[in-house]
């Protein structure tokens, strides 16, 4: 929790407030989003009723290369890739496939790619980028914010730019002056609406 | 002969034993559960045998425990089946009250979620009043509940335990007719159940819905039924073996006023009606058979005392 400077949750009704606070808490954790949000302030108003939440985000996780998850033994012919994580193993598949053609790489097991090809560069494959997790990390966070707002509220406005983000979702029409709440709750949390 | 529930708990071996004397002392078995090398029972016994039950199965390293829950269908009604109420608390709570005897069923409103555009509609407001005891599982918010429960306990005229995030006296307060049972500080989660405070929670919940169960039993006491469920749940395994070859994990779910027989309506029904429990009465002289809301099954609803002057 550490990496999170600003955490609130402001509710007319204290217990439910806390309760949210709570389920926030370990929805984050559960997306794995708690070191990638460096801000987040959420109000909720069930007279109105109205669910916003708006905060800022941090470092976002560099890009995934090979070098991350796999180890790299250039021989004469050939090129073996030790997997360590296989979560990655899809993309790369496909990586490999396009550069070298899908008859050229085998998988002779789960943790094993072999890549047949002459005079590999090891440093190119290890630098072979696979994924960028801030491509989905707008996804995650939403996902993530409509598992937290209260059911049932359908009526949503969500942005994420410039390292920042506001999630506004109601049962009815958002009001008209869902603007200025917004930045009220960004200049509360001391950011500059996106 | 009052026949009380109770789990019996014990090894595979000689368990046949005690099944043997559970049924020569007039007790049913409801539910057997083989687990590896284990036995789970639960049954109804005489009242004046569960003594004699122990003796028996203390050389078999057995246990009986008393489980009001036994012999009782319960609805855990979610205001809907998303990841907001899934698997916690619903699940939590269904599973939690299934371990302790209970047959529990999640029903899950279509139109459950949001403060203004709740509602129940008419197939889950049946289904809801097939079971013994509704568990209405809420929000967190008092404004919300307060608004939304008058709309979804419309029609539902089985008792109403309410589980919601408020705490009890909030409840009590807010909820105007009073319902029959009331947990607070249980609202909205998303983790799992199983921190000691969380467990007592839980426990929490068993111990209301026990004593609303006890309420309603006394009031069954009063004008007793023309048979007991579970005799009509062995007699329907002896002469309709067809229900041995239904997969479910209970083909036939004993309540405390009828039973749910998990066959056609059509093509069993009849054969149901027709089935003499004793000196030429008939289910039908005892009970009404009525197509049940949940899937193509069987509803049996036992009538009392005072319908029918038989008590067989």
């Amino acid at each position: 929790m550490d990496a999170v400077e600003y955490f609130e949750v402001e509710c007319p009704e204290a217990q439910g407030g806390e309760n949210y606070k709570r389920i926030m808490n370990v929805v984050l954790l559960d997306h794995n989003l708690i070191r990638v949000i460096r801000k987040i302030d959420v109000f909720i108003n069930p007279e109105i009723p109205l669910f916003v939440a708006v905060g800022a985000t941090g470092k976002i996780p560099s890009m995934v290369r090979v070098r991350d998850f796999a180890n790299v033994n250039v021989q004469e012919n050939k090129v073996t890739l030790a997997i360590a994580d296989e979560t990655y193993l899809a993309p790369l598949l496909k990586i490999l496939w396009e550069k070298y053609g899908g008859d050229k790489v085998e998988q002779p097991d789960r943790f094993t790619v072999i890549i047949y090809t002459q005079n590999a560069d090891m440093h190119e494959i290890e630098e072979l980028p696979v994924k960028d997790p801030s491509e989905s990390i707008y996804k995650d966070i939403i996902y993530a914010l409509r598992c937290i707002a209260p059911e049932g509220f359908r009526v949503r406005r969500e942005v994420f730019k410039d390292g920042k983000f506001y999630f506004a979702a109601s049962e009815d029409t958002l009001p008209e002056n869902i603007g200025t709440l917004i930045a009220d709750r960004f200049r509360k949390i001391g950011e500059a609406m996106p | 002969m009052i026949l009380i529930p109770v789990t019996y708990k014990g090894g595979i071996y000689r368990h046949d034993e005690v099944t043997d004397l559970i049924e020569d002392l007039g007790g049913y078995i409801v539910q057997k559960h083989v687990l590896a090398q284990e036995v789970v029972l639960q049954c109804f016994v005489p009242q004046d045998d569960v003594e004699l039950i122990q003796e028996v199965s203390r050389p078999l390293m057995g246990e009986v425990t008393p489980s009001p829950l036994v012999g009782t269908e319960i609805a855990v009604v979610s205001m809907s089946l998303e990841i907001h109420h899934l698997p916690h608390p619903s699940c939590d709570i269904a599973e939690y009250v299934r371990r302790l005897g209970a047959k529990s069923n999640m029903v899950g409103l279509a139109r459950g979620p949001g403060k203004r555009i709740a509602t129940l509609n008419d197939e889950e407001r049946d289904v809801i009043n097939e079971h013994d005891v509704a568990l209405f599982l809420l929000g967190n918010f008092e404004t919300c509940i307060k608004k939304k429960f008058p709309v979804l306990r419309r029609g539902i005229n089985v008792p109403i335990i309410l589980v919601g995030g408020p705490d009890r006296e909030t409840l009590e307060t807010i909820i105007d007719p009073p319902v029959d049972g009331y947990v607070g500080n249980t609202g909205r989660f998303m983790h799992r159940t199983k921190e000691s405070e969380e467990i007592a929670k839980l426990d929490e919940i068993v111990a209301e819905i026990t004593r609303v169960l006890e309420k309603r039993r006394l009031e069954i006491a009063k004008d007793p039924l023309s048979v007991s469920p579970a005799r009509l749940m062995d007699l329907i395994r002896e002469k309709v073996p067809d229900i041995l070859d239904v997969t479910s994990p209970t083909p036939l779910t004993v309540q405390m006023a009828g039973l749910r027989v998990k066959l056609p309506y059509d093509t069993y029904a009849a054969d149901i009606r027709d089935l003499e429990i004793e000196d030429g009465v008939l289910v039908n002289d005892v009970a009404r058979v009525l197509p049940s809301r949940m899937r193509d099954y069987i509803l049996v609803r036992i009538k009392p005392f005072s319908e029918t002057n038989i008590v067989v």
